[in-house]
């Protein structure tokens, strides 16, 4: 006598149903991610494309850089500047155990300019702009003016897009100098101020402690940034369907997807460069 | 400009600006447009009737080329437009206007630069031939004044005309209006219906209007645009502009093509009830 078995179902009639439900469901995820990655793939290589053919939007790309470039600064300075002070804060309680309070300025800027610098403009930037990109193109999507655009024989991609990539590429790579900077200056005010320690060391080490290395990592990995921030934004903007909520669906997808996107990419690319910098 | 008493469903036509062959599209369920056929010929009005949710707006984009159909073809200036790329199409859709249902303007800039966004997409056109031109058009459509304002500034109706001022400043070749007066109170609606009529009449620029409103589309056939009074006026009784017709969807079917006297004397239980 055969008895069914706890946690199986003994009919096989109606669990293949199940099973086939689930594997359907899960073959038609895995389609729609490939289909999503092949189209924004083939988004992003049109819109670093169009550089090279006109026409080209140059009005467009400095009135971007002024919103990217100009408009983060505050953010990322301020950002920049709490997060090199918490480092100092951090780090010279647990250096003091080893009587190395002196190498606070050079933990300091070793870890903003390599990591912290690049990664944090990259997520704090992603907040502001991928998300105002998303925004701002779904809403032009769901009220046809993305149609009245291409109606008028302007290409979308061309005055929205191509601008606002380059644009946060190279805003990227300014913005992190301003964060490895205000990050070191921070650093640099919880060392005198609250851990009464000597400036002068903790400048001098901080700027001895940097070799070509560690700046050409630190200056790389915005350019990756850049471009995950303005390609994500504007192709879930010009995705955008069903109306506000759609746009407020795109918009969370963007500033999710970029911000996930920056941390991967800036592992890859940290692996990378150490394996062909060789820095240590 | 002559007027017929018996007009014909296909006046004076030589050449075609559109042609649409067979065009049909679903998305994701039943077909919205099946085995869609019709002309549109040179100085020709042709006003698209039927119900919301028919798939007129739908036809509209496809032969701008703004989607693609799943099957069939739009001939426009002679050019097959779904064998073009997105690129070439560009260039032929600047020798279009169109006028979308919503107005579509681009409420981050005034409306100056909505209507001369064409222009100032050119570095070759100078900053004050732009403004020139701009004011052309917004007195062309009654709203000089506008100049400087943003679109949220405006009037639903004022932003209807904005709009086909913007669709008019490069002289295009072939209109499209999608109902350019829905929503829109009696009053407004006749003052964007004698701007459509200026248009065809000054200009005699073809087109192609999208309405469910049967009093503007009769108010199109039977009055004609005076330059010397610059107001529509009334064709003398019996006579219809010879170069004005009527299409009518229903269920994604085209099932009327013809004149306004066809249109009246259809048998079809549909334009009967549509017309009652």
């Amino acid at each position: 006598m055969s008895y069914p078995v706890l946690g199986r179902d003994s009919n096989p009639a109606s669990t293949r149903p199940a099973e086939t439900m689930a594997l359907n469901s899960l073959d038609l995820t895995a389609k729609q991610t490939l289909l999503t990655v092949q189209e924004y793939s083939l988004f992003a290589w049109k819109a670093v494309r169009n550089l090279f053919k006109p026409p080209v939007y140059w009005t467009d790309f400095l009135l971007q850089s002024d919103i990217i470039g100009v408009g983060s600064t505050s953010i990322v300075l301020l950002s920049g500047f709490f997060t090199g002070g918490v480092l100092a804060l951090q780090s010279a309680a647990t250096l003091a155990q080893f009587g190395a309070n002196g190498l606070t300025g050079r933990f300091v800027s070793l870890t903003m300019i390599r990591e912290l610098g690049p990664v944090l403009t990259g997520v704090m930037v992603s907040g502001r702009n991928a998300s105002s990109m998303a925004s701002e193109l779904g809403s032009m999507v769901v009220t046809e003016q993305i149609d009245a655009m291409r109606a008028l024989g302007v290409d979308p991609m061309r005055k929205l897009v191509t601008p606002r990539l380059y644009s946060c590429v190279a805003m990227l790579f300014f913005l992190t100098i301003v964060a490895d900077a205000f990050g070191i200056i921070g650093g640099g005010f919880v060392t005198v101020f609250l851990n009464h320690q000597n400036g002068t060391q903790y400048f001098s080490t901080a700027w001895e402690a940097l070799r070509f290395p560690d700046v050409v990592q630190g200056l790389v990995k915005p350019l990756f940034s850049g471009f995950i921030i303005a390609s994500i934004g504007c192709f879930y903007g010009m995705r955008t369907t069903g109306g506000t909520e759609g746009v407020g669906r795109a918009t969370i997808q963007a500033v999710v997807t970029a911000s996930v996107l920056i941390i991967f990419v800036d592992f890859i690319v940290t692996h990378l460069l150490l394996t062909l910098l060789g820095v240590g | 400009m002559s007027h017929s008493t018996t007009p014909s469903p296909e006046p004076l036509a030589l050449s075609k600006v559109v042609e649409v062959r067979h065009l049909s599209i679903a998305f994701e369920g039943p077909p919205v447009l099946q085995d869609i056929s019709f002309t549109v010929a040179p100085g020709e009005t042709r006003i698209l009737l039927g119900a919301a949710g028919v798939g007129k707006s739908v036809l509209l984009k496809l032969i701008n080329g703004l989607i693609r159909p799943d099957k069939g073809t739009v001939l426009l200036f002679g050019d097959d437009i779904f064998a073009m790329r997105e690129d070439q199409l560009f260039a032929l859709r600047a020798r279009t206007g169109m006028v979308f249902q919503e107005s579509a303007l681009f409420d981050s800039l005034t409306v100056r630069d909505n209507v001369g966004y064409q222009l100032l997409q050119d570095p070759g056109i100078a900053e004050e031939e732009i403004d020139t031109r701009v004011r052309q058009a917004l007195s062309f459509v009654g709203l000089a004044e506008t100049f400087a304002l943003y679109p949220s500034s405006l009037s639903g109706g004022m932003r209807r005309r904005v709009a086909i001022a913007r669709a008019l400043i490069n002289r295009p070749e072939f209109l499209l209006y999608d109902s350019p007066t829905g929503g829109l109170d009696p009053v407004t609606s006749t003052n964007i219906i004698e701007l459509i009529m200026k248009e065809r009449d000054v200009h005699a620029t073809p087109s192609l209007l999208v309405t469910h409103r049967l009093q503007d589309a009769f108010t199109l056939c039977t009055h004609h645009y005076d330059e010397e009074s610059g107001s529509m006026v009334k064709l003398p009784k019996g006579q219809v502009d010879p170069n004005t017709s009527f299409l009518m969807l229903e269920e994604g079917n085209l099932i009327f093509n013809g004149s306004l006297h066809d249109l009246v004397h259809s048998d079809n239980p549909f334009v009967r009830e549509f017309l009652e």
